[in-house]
Protein backbone atom coordinates (compact mmCIF):
# COMPACT_ATOMS: atom_id res chain seq x y z
CA UNK A 1 0.00 0.00 0.00
CA UNK A 2 2.91 2.56 0.45
CA UNK A 3 3.65 2.32 -3.26
CA UNK A 4 1.54 5.24 -5.89
CA UNK A 5 0.62 3.09 -8.38
CA UNK A 6 -0.47 -0.13 -6.10
CA UNK A 7 -2.53 2.11 -3.75
CA UNK A 8 -4.35 3.94 -7.02
CA UNK A 9 -4.93 -0.02 -8.58
CA UNK A 10 -6.18 -1.10 -5.15
CA UNK A 11 -7.86 2.38 -4.27
CA UNK A 12 -9.73 2.14 -8.22
CA UNK A 13 -11.36 -0.95 -7.22
CA UNK A 14 -12.35 0.34 -3.79
CA UNK A 15 -13.66 3.69 -4.54
CA UNK A 16 -17.33 2.83 -5.99
CA UNK A 17 -17.65 0.89 -2.22
CA UNK A 18 -16.24 3.59 -0.29
CA UNK A 19 -18.15 6.12 -2.37
CA UNK A 20 -21.97 4.30 -1.62
CA UNK A 21 -21.02 3.17 1.95
CA UNK A 22 -20.21 6.85 2.78
CA UNK A 23 -23.23 8.26 1.14
CA UNK A 24 -25.70 6.03 2.30
CA UNK A 25 -24.67 6.82 6.41
CA UNK A 26 -24.10 10.54 5.88
CA UNK A 27 -27.45 10.25 4.30
CA UNK A 28 -29.13 8.92 6.79
CA UNK A 29 -27.49 10.51 9.75
CA UNK A 30 -28.47 13.78 8.33
CA UNK A 31 -31.59 12.53 7.11
CA UNK A 32 -32.45 11.00 10.51
CA UNK A 33 -30.94 13.86 12.44
CA UNK A 34 -32.63 17.50 10.42
CA UNK A 35 -35.75 16.00 10.08
CA UNK A 36 -36.73 13.02 12.35
CA UNK A 37 -35.13 13.93 15.90
CA UNK A 38 -37.37 15.34 18.40
CA UNK A 39 -37.47 19.54 18.76
CA UNK A 40 -35.28 20.86 22.02
CA UNK A 41 -37.11 22.75 24.96
CA UNK A 42 -35.41 25.84 24.54
CA UNK A 43 -33.81 26.27 21.56
CA UNK A 44 -36.66 24.93 19.59
CA UNK A 45 -35.51 23.80 15.85
CA UNK A 46 -33.18 26.04 15.15
CA UNK A 47 -30.17 23.31 17.04
CA UNK A 48 -30.68 20.91 14.27
CA UNK A 49 -27.64 22.98 12.87
CA UNK A 50 -25.60 20.73 15.62
CA UNK A 51 -25.89 17.87 13.02
CA UNK A 52 -23.60 19.83 10.55
CA UNK A 53 -21.84 21.79 13.52
CA UNK A 54 -20.64 18.92 15.32
CA UNK A 55 -19.20 16.25 13.01
CA UNK A 56 -17.44 19.31 11.44
CA UNK A 57 -15.08 20.73 14.38
CA UNK A 58 -14.79 16.88 15.22
CA UNK A 59 -13.25 15.80 11.77
CA UNK A 60 -11.44 19.46 11.54
CA UNK A 61 -9.08 18.46 14.61
CA UNK A 62 -9.17 15.07 14.32
CA UNK A 63 -7.55 15.72 10.39
CA UNK A 64 -4.86 17.78 12.19
CA UNK A 65 -4.08 14.54 14.23
CA UNK A 66 -4.06 12.16 11.51
CA UNK A 67 -1.49 14.90 9.48
CA UNK A 68 0.07 14.89 12.45
CA UNK A 69 0.73 11.22 12.66
CA UNK A 70 1.68 11.00 8.34
CA UNK A 71 3.85 13.89 9.68
CA UNK A 72 5.78 11.73 12.15
CA UNK A 73 5.80 8.64 9.68
CA UNK A 74 6.66 10.95 6.60
CA UNK A 75 9.84 12.56 8.65
CA UNK A 76 11.03 9.42 10.19
CA UNK A 77 10.90 6.69 7.52
CA UNK A 78 11.07 9.11 4.51
CA UNK A 79 7.42 6.90 3.32
CA UNK A 80 6.38 8.93 0.22
CA UNK A 81 2.80 8.15 0.23
CA UNK A 82 2.41 9.57 3.90
CA UNK A 83 3.77 12.79 2.38
CA UNK A 84 1.23 12.80 0.48
CA UNK A 85 -1.26 11.82 2.48
CA UNK A 86 -0.72 15.32 4.75
CA UNK A 87 -0.61 17.34 1.77
CA UNK A 88 -4.23 15.76 0.67
CA UNK A 89 -5.56 15.53 4.01
CA UNK A 90 -4.79 19.94 4.52
CA UNK A 91 -7.50 21.24 2.25
CA UNK A 92 -10.40 18.57 3.44
CA UNK A 93 -9.08 20.01 6.95
CA UNK A 94 -9.53 23.56 6.41
CA UNK A 95 -12.86 23.19 4.83
CA UNK A 96 -14.70 21.65 7.79
CA UNK A 97 -12.89 23.54 10.34
CA UNK A 98 -14.33 26.89 8.07
CA UNK A 99 -17.66 25.04 7.99
CA UNK A 100 -17.86 24.05 11.72
CA UNK A 101 -16.82 28.24 12.24
CA UNK A 102 -19.35 29.12 10.36
CA UNK A 103 -22.20 27.01 11.67
CA UNK A 104 -21.52 28.26 15.01
CA UNK A 105 -21.64 31.54 13.83
CA UNK A 106 -25.08 31.12 12.19
CA UNK A 107 -26.23 29.25 15.28
CA UNK A 108 -25.00 31.64 17.66
CA UNK A 109 -27.16 34.48 16.49
CA UNK A 110 -30.37 33.46 17.34
CA UNK A 111 -29.55 31.59 20.60
CA UNK A 112 -26.18 33.75 22.17
CA UNK A 113 -27.47 37.05 20.83
CA UNK A 114 -24.44 37.35 18.69
CA UNK A 115 -22.15 36.27 15.64
CA UNK A 116 -19.10 35.35 17.32
CA UNK A 117 -17.40 36.07 20.37
CA UNK A 118 -13.54 35.38 21.68
CA UNK A 119 -14.19 32.88 24.19
CA UNK A 120 -11.69 30.10 24.16
CA UNK A 121 -13.35 27.61 21.91
CA UNK A 122 -13.91 30.00 18.81
CA UNK A 123 -10.55 31.66 19.28
CA UNK A 124 -9.22 28.23 19.96
CA UNK A 125 -10.91 27.27 16.55
CA UNK A 126 -9.88 29.96 14.63
CA UNK A 127 -6.15 29.47 15.44
CA UNK A 128 -6.35 25.69 14.10
CA UNK A 129 -7.65 27.34 11.00
CA UNK A 130 -4.83 29.71 10.71
CA UNK A 131 -2.37 26.39 11.58
CA UNK A 132 -4.31 24.57 8.31
CA UNK A 133 -4.05 27.98 5.99
CA UNK A 134 -0.28 28.14 7.12
CA UNK A 135 -0.01 24.19 6.20
CA UNK A 136 -1.59 24.71 3.19
CA UNK A 137 0.42 27.74 1.85
CA UNK A 138 4.00 26.59 2.85
CA UNK A 139 2.99 23.54 0.78
CA UNK A 140 2.42 25.72 -2.36
CA UNK A 141 5.28 27.82 -1.80
CA UNK A 142 8.05 25.46 -2.28
CA UNK A 143 8.33 24.07 -6.02
CA UNK A 144 10.29 20.66 -5.39
CA UNK A 145 7.13 18.75 -3.59
CA UNK A 146 9.06 15.81 -2.24
CA UNK A 147 10.83 18.60 -0.21
CA UNK A 148 7.59 20.65 0.85
CA UNK A 149 5.85 17.21 2.04
CA UNK A 150 8.51 16.91 5.00
CA UNK A 151 8.17 20.55 5.45
CA UNK A 152 4.70 20.19 6.45
CA UNK A 153 5.04 17.12 8.22
CA UNK A 154 7.14 19.18 10.39
CA UNK A 155 4.40 21.77 10.66
CA UNK A 156 1.64 19.80 11.03
CA UNK A 157 4.00 18.59 14.21
CA UNK A 158 4.28 21.24 15.74
CA UNK A 159 0.62 22.22 14.92
CA UNK A 160 -0.93 19.16 17.24
CA UNK A 161 -0.08 21.50 20.31
CA UNK A 162 -3.37 23.25 19.61
CA UNK A 163 -5.63 20.24 20.16
CA UNK A 164 -5.36 19.84 23.58
CA UNK A 165 -5.94 23.17 23.79
CA UNK A 166 -9.37 23.36 21.90
CA UNK A 167 -10.35 20.24 24.22
CA UNK A 168 -9.58 21.23 27.20
CA UNK A 169 -10.75 24.94 26.32
CA UNK A 170 -14.06 24.73 27.40
CA UNK A 171 -13.20 22.92 30.99
CA UNK A 172 -10.28 25.21 31.53
CA UNK A 173 -11.72 28.43 31.12
CA UNK A 174 -15.60 29.46 32.15
CA UNK A 175 -16.47 30.72 28.27
CA UNK A 176 -19.98 31.20 26.51
CA UNK A 177 -19.62 27.68 24.68
CA UNK A 178 -21.23 24.79 26.16
CA UNK A 179 -18.96 21.74 27.66
CA UNK A 180 -18.82 18.64 26.23
CA UNK A 181 -21.68 16.75 25.68
CA UNK A 182 -19.56 13.36 25.10
CA UNK A 183 -16.96 12.34 27.28
CA UNK A 184 -15.11 9.27 28.22
CA UNK A 185 -16.12 8.67 31.55
CA UNK A 186 -19.80 9.62 32.25
CA UNK A 187 -23.37 9.30 30.43
CA UNK A 188 -23.86 11.98 27.51
CA UNK A 189 -26.08 14.82 28.41
CA UNK A 190 -27.77 14.66 25.80
CA UNK A 191 -31.49 13.08 25.33
CA UNK A 192 -30.65 9.36 23.35
CA UNK A 193 -33.16 10.52 20.53
CA UNK A 194 -30.60 13.47 20.09
CA UNK A 195 -27.38 11.91 20.05
CA UNK A 196 -28.04 8.84 18.43
CA UNK A 197 -28.48 10.86 15.04
CA UNK A 198 -25.35 12.54 15.96
CA UNK A 199 -23.12 9.73 16.53
CA UNK A 200 -24.66 8.31 13.19
CA UNK A 201 -23.86 12.01 11.47
CA UNK A 202 -20.45 11.72 12.86
CA UNK A 203 -19.62 8.52 11.38
CA UNK A 204 -21.05 9.47 8.29
CA UNK A 205 -18.67 12.60 8.02
CA UNK A 206 -15.72 10.30 8.57
CA UNK A 207 -16.26 8.37 5.86
CA UNK A 208 -16.78 11.14 3.70
CA UNK A 209 -13.20 12.03 4.91
CA UNK A 210 -12.13 8.59 3.84
CA UNK A 211 -14.02 9.41 0.29
CA UNK A 212 -12.77 12.98 -0.14
CA UNK A 213 -9.15 12.11 0.88
CA UNK A 214 -9.06 8.97 -1.73
CA UNK A 215 -10.19 11.05 -4.39
CA UNK A 216 -7.60 13.82 -3.63
CA UNK A 217 -5.01 11.52 -2.50
CA UNK A 218 -5.69 9.85 -6.06
CA UNK A 219 -5.20 13.10 -8.13
CA UNK A 220 -2.03 13.87 -6.15
CA UNK A 221 -0.41 10.85 -7.33
CA UNK A 222 -1.32 11.17 -10.82
CA UNK A 223 0.01 14.64 -10.77
CA UNK A 224 3.11 13.96 -9.04
CA UNK A 225 3.85 10.25 -11.36
CA UNK A 226 2.73 12.00 -14.34
CA UNK A 227 6.01 11.15 -16.11
CA UNK A 228 5.97 7.73 -15.31
CA UNK A 229 4.95 4.94 -17.67
CA UNK A 230 2.51 3.74 -15.38
CA UNK A 231 0.46 6.78 -15.51
CA UNK A 232 -0.12 6.47 -18.98
CA UNK A 233 -0.60 2.80 -19.40
CA UNK A 234 -3.08 3.35 -17.23
CA UNK A 235 -4.61 6.41 -18.93
CA UNK A 236 -3.94 4.49 -22.06
CA UNK A 237 -5.32 1.03 -21.47
CA UNK A 238 -8.24 2.53 -20.46
CA UNK A 239 -8.82 4.90 -23.70
CA UNK A 240 -8.33 1.59 -25.96
CA UNK A 241 -11.16 -0.13 -23.64
CA UNK A 242 -13.59 3.42 -24.66
CA UNK A 243 -13.13 3.05 -27.62
CA UNK B 1 33.61 13.03 24.66
CA UNK B 2 30.99 15.95 26.95
CA UNK B 3 34.07 18.70 26.43
CA UNK B 4 34.26 18.43 22.82
CA UNK B 5 30.11 19.08 22.55
CA UNK B 6 30.48 22.13 25.36
CA UNK B 7 33.60 23.16 23.32
CA UNK B 8 31.45 23.05 20.08
CA UNK B 9 28.03 24.74 21.73
CA UNK B 10 30.91 27.89 22.98
CA UNK B 11 32.32 27.94 19.53
CA UNK B 12 29.08 28.44 17.76
CA UNK B 13 27.66 30.77 20.75
CA UNK B 14 30.61 32.79 20.89
CA UNK B 15 30.84 33.53 16.51
CA UNK B 16 27.40 33.95 16.52
CA UNK B 17 27.55 36.89 19.16
CA UNK B 18 30.26 38.25 17.68
CA UNK B 19 28.65 38.41 14.39
CA UNK B 20 25.56 40.10 16.07
CA UNK B 21 27.79 42.79 18.12
CA UNK B 22 29.34 44.08 15.17
CA UNK B 23 26.34 45.96 14.12
CA UNK B 24 24.79 47.29 16.86
CA UNK B 25 21.52 47.21 15.30
CA UNK B 26 21.13 43.87 15.65
CA UNK B 27 20.17 44.39 19.37
CA UNK B 28 19.24 48.17 19.32
CA UNK B 29 16.29 47.38 16.90
CA UNK B 30 14.19 44.81 19.13
CA UNK B 31 14.53 47.71 22.03
CA UNK B 32 13.59 50.52 19.71
CA UNK B 33 10.93 49.04 17.47
CA UNK B 34 8.91 47.43 21.05
CA UNK B 35 8.67 51.41 22.48
CA UNK B 36 7.55 52.51 19.57
CA UNK B 37 4.74 50.10 19.10
CA UNK B 38 3.99 50.31 22.44
CA UNK B 39 3.77 54.43 21.99
CA UNK B 40 1.02 53.67 19.08
CA UNK B 41 -1.43 52.20 21.83
CA UNK B 42 -2.03 55.47 23.85
CA UNK B 43 -1.42 57.82 20.24
CA UNK B 44 -4.20 55.82 18.42
CA UNK B 45 -6.71 54.96 21.18
CA UNK B 46 -6.58 56.98 24.50
CA UNK B 47 -3.80 57.96 26.80
CA UNK B 48 -6.32 57.41 30.02
CA UNK B 49 -4.36 55.72 32.79
CA UNK B 50 -6.96 53.41 34.09
CA UNK B 51 -7.34 52.39 30.50
CA UNK B 52 -3.76 51.55 29.45
CA UNK B 53 -3.58 49.83 32.48
CA UNK B 54 -6.16 47.39 31.77
CA UNK B 55 -4.53 46.99 27.77
CA UNK B 56 -0.60 46.84 29.45
CA UNK B 57 -0.29 43.21 29.65
CA UNK B 58 -1.98 42.60 26.21
CA UNK B 59 -0.25 45.54 24.63
CA UNK B 60 3.46 44.63 26.32
CA UNK B 61 3.01 41.24 24.39
CA UNK B 62 1.58 42.03 21.10
CA UNK B 63 5.04 44.28 21.05
CA UNK B 64 7.08 41.42 22.76
CA UNK B 65 6.15 38.57 19.87
CA UNK B 66 6.28 41.48 16.78
CA UNK B 67 9.80 42.33 17.91
CA UNK B 68 11.16 38.94 18.94
CA UNK B 69 10.10 38.07 14.78
CA UNK B 70 12.62 41.37 13.68
CA UNK B 71 15.98 39.60 13.57
CA UNK B 72 14.21 35.50 12.86
CA UNK B 73 15.83 35.62 9.41
CA UNK B 74 19.17 36.60 10.14
CA UNK B 75 19.63 33.23 11.99
CA UNK B 76 20.07 31.00 9.02
CA UNK B 77 19.84 32.87 5.99
CA UNK B 78 23.53 34.65 5.97
CA UNK B 79 25.23 31.11 6.61
CA UNK B 80 23.48 29.58 4.28
CA UNK B 81 24.12 31.43 1.53
CA UNK B 82 27.55 31.81 1.80
CA UNK B 83 28.05 28.43 2.40
CA UNK B 84 28.99 28.45 6.40
CA UNK B 85 25.88 26.33 7.32
CA UNK B 86 27.05 23.26 4.89
CA UNK B 87 30.22 23.55 6.60
CA UNK B 88 28.77 22.88 10.31
CA UNK B 89 26.73 19.61 9.02
CA UNK B 90 29.78 18.38 7.38
CA UNK B 91 31.35 18.04 10.19
CA UNK B 92 29.89 15.11 12.36
CA UNK B 93 29.52 17.40 15.40
CA UNK B 94 25.58 17.35 16.65
CA UNK B 95 23.53 19.91 14.76
CA UNK B 96 20.88 19.80 17.26
CA UNK B 97 23.77 21.78 19.62
CA UNK B 98 24.26 24.41 16.43
CA UNK B 99 20.19 25.21 16.55
CA UNK B 100 20.30 25.19 19.91
CA UNK B 101 23.48 27.65 20.36
CA UNK B 102 22.22 29.98 17.17
CA UNK B 103 18.41 29.95 19.54
CA UNK B 104 20.39 31.02 22.45
CA UNK B 105 22.45 33.62 20.63
CA UNK B 106 19.07 35.25 19.08
CA UNK B 107 17.14 35.38 22.15
CA UNK B 108 20.19 37.24 23.66
CA UNK B 109 20.42 39.37 21.58
CA UNK B 110 16.52 40.17 20.62
CA UNK B 111 15.09 38.81 24.30
CA UNK B 112 17.37 40.88 26.82
CA UNK B 113 16.40 43.98 25.04
CA UNK B 114 12.91 42.95 25.07
CA UNK B 115 12.82 42.54 28.58
CA UNK B 116 14.68 46.15 28.92
CA UNK B 117 11.82 47.19 26.55
CA UNK B 118 9.02 46.12 28.53
CA UNK B 119 10.85 47.54 31.58
CA UNK B 120 10.06 50.94 30.55
CA UNK B 121 7.20 49.93 29.08
CA UNK B 122 5.92 49.11 32.29
CA UNK B 123 6.18 52.67 33.79
CA UNK B 124 4.96 54.27 30.77
CA UNK B 125 1.65 52.31 31.08
CA UNK B 126 0.83 52.61 34.40
CA UNK B 127 1.57 48.65 35.27
CA UNK B 128 1.22 48.64 38.94
CA UNK B 129 4.64 47.71 40.66
CA UNK B 130 3.44 44.26 41.83
CA UNK B 131 3.22 43.01 38.35
CA UNK B 132 6.78 43.65 37.48
CA UNK B 133 8.48 40.31 38.36
CA UNK B 134 5.84 38.27 37.23
CA UNK B 135 6.03 40.04 33.37
CA UNK B 136 9.69 40.05 33.43
CA UNK B 137 9.17 36.00 34.07
CA UNK B 138 6.97 35.60 31.69
CA UNK B 139 8.86 37.27 29.24
CA UNK B 140 11.70 35.26 30.11
CA UNK B 141 10.01 32.43 29.14
CA UNK B 142 7.89 33.53 26.12
CA UNK B 143 10.90 35.12 23.93
CA UNK B 144 12.68 32.14 24.48
CA UNK B 145 9.83 29.93 23.31
CA UNK B 146 9.49 32.66 20.07
CA UNK B 147 13.15 32.53 19.30
CA UNK B 148 12.88 28.46 19.10
CA UNK B 149 9.62 28.95 17.06
CA UNK B 150 11.03 31.63 15.27
CA UNK B 151 14.18 29.17 14.23
CA UNK B 152 11.76 26.91 12.99
CA UNK B 153 10.15 29.07 10.38
CA UNK B 154 13.63 30.66 9.56
CA UNK B 155 14.71 26.85 8.36
CA UNK B 156 11.24 26.50 6.77
CA UNK B 157 11.37 29.76 4.83
CA UNK B 158 15.39 29.69 4.03
CA UNK B 159 15.71 31.24 0.90
CA UNK B 160 12.46 32.81 0.40
CA UNK B 161 10.43 35.77 1.74
CA UNK B 162 10.90 36.57 5.40
CA UNK B 163 6.84 37.08 5.35
CA UNK B 164 6.28 33.56 4.73
CA UNK B 165 7.89 32.72 8.03
CA UNK B 166 5.76 35.02 10.12
CA UNK B 167 2.64 33.83 8.54
CA UNK B 168 4.15 30.34 9.59
CA UNK B 169 5.09 31.27 13.22
CA UNK B 170 2.56 33.56 14.65
CA UNK B 171 -0.37 31.28 14.95
CA UNK B 172 1.96 28.92 16.72
CA UNK B 173 2.88 31.26 19.10
CA UNK B 174 -0.59 32.50 20.62
CA UNK B 175 -0.85 30.12 23.18
CA UNK B 176 2.65 31.99 24.53
CA UNK B 177 1.00 34.76 24.29
CA UNK B 178 -2.58 33.68 26.07
CA UNK B 179 -0.82 32.59 28.46
CA UNK B 180 1.94 35.86 29.06
CA UNK B 181 -0.92 37.78 29.12
CA UNK B 182 -2.99 36.06 31.90
CA UNK B 183 0.53 35.57 33.84
CA UNK B 184 0.58 39.21 33.91
CA UNK B 185 -3.23 40.04 34.27
CA UNK B 186 -3.87 37.68 37.47
CA UNK B 187 -0.72 39.72 38.87
CA UNK B 188 -2.39 42.91 38.57
CA UNK B 189 -5.72 41.43 40.16
CA UNK B 190 -3.28 39.59 43.10
CA UNK B 191 -4.21 36.09 41.74
CA UNK B 192 -2.08 33.44 41.96
CA UNK B 193 0.02 33.28 38.69
CA UNK B 194 2.60 30.30 39.10
CA UNK B 195 0.45 28.00 37.45
CA UNK B 196 1.13 30.00 34.29
CA UNK B 197 4.25 30.63 34.77
CA UNK B 198 4.83 26.75 34.83
CA UNK B 199 2.96 25.94 32.03
CA UNK B 200 4.60 28.35 29.73
CA UNK B 201 7.94 26.22 31.47
CA UNK B 202 6.46 23.33 30.23
CA UNK B 203 5.93 24.43 26.28
CA UNK B 204 9.97 25.07 26.78
CA UNK B 205 10.42 21.96 28.62
CA UNK B 206 9.22 20.27 25.87
CA UNK B 207 9.89 22.92 22.75
CA UNK B 208 13.64 22.95 23.43
CA UNK B 209 14.36 19.12 22.19
CA UNK B 210 10.91 19.37 20.04
CA UNK B 211 11.24 22.40 18.22
CA UNK B 212 15.37 22.19 17.57
CA UNK B 213 15.15 18.32 16.21
CA UNK B 214 12.59 19.97 13.93
CA UNK B 215 14.51 23.14 13.12
CA UNK B 216 17.40 20.70 12.17
CA UNK B 217 15.14 18.49 9.80
CA UNK B 218 13.61 21.56 8.04
CA UNK B 219 17.12 23.01 7.36
CA UNK B 220 18.58 19.47 6.05
CA UNK B 221 15.42 19.84 3.78
CA UNK B 222 17.42 22.92 1.98
CA UNK B 223 20.30 19.82 1.44
CA UNK B 224 18.42 17.27 -1.17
Amino acid sequence: MGSPPLFFQWSSKALPWLAIISIIVFSIGMVWGIFYSPTDYKQGDVYRIIYIHVPSAILGQSILMFMAICGFITVVWRVKISGMLIKSAASIGASFTLIALITGSIWGKPTWGTWWVWDARLTSTLILFFIYTAIIGLHSSLDDKTKADRAISILSLVGIAIIPIIKKSVDWWYTLHQPSTFTLSSAPSMAPDMYQPLLVCVLGFYLIFAFLLTMNLRAEIVFREKNKTWVSKQYLNRQKNDK
Amino acid sequence: MKSDIYNWFFLILKRDLLIAFRRSSTYITPLIFFLIVVSFFPLALSPDQDFLRSLAPGVIWIAALLSSLLAVETIFSEDFKDGTLDEFFVTNEPSFVLVFAKVLCHWLITGLPILLASAISSIILYLPASSFLPMICSLILGTFFMSLLGAMGAALSLGRSAILSSIIVLPFSIPTLLMGTAVVSSAINNQDYSGFLLIMGAMLAIGIPGLCLLTVEAILLNYE
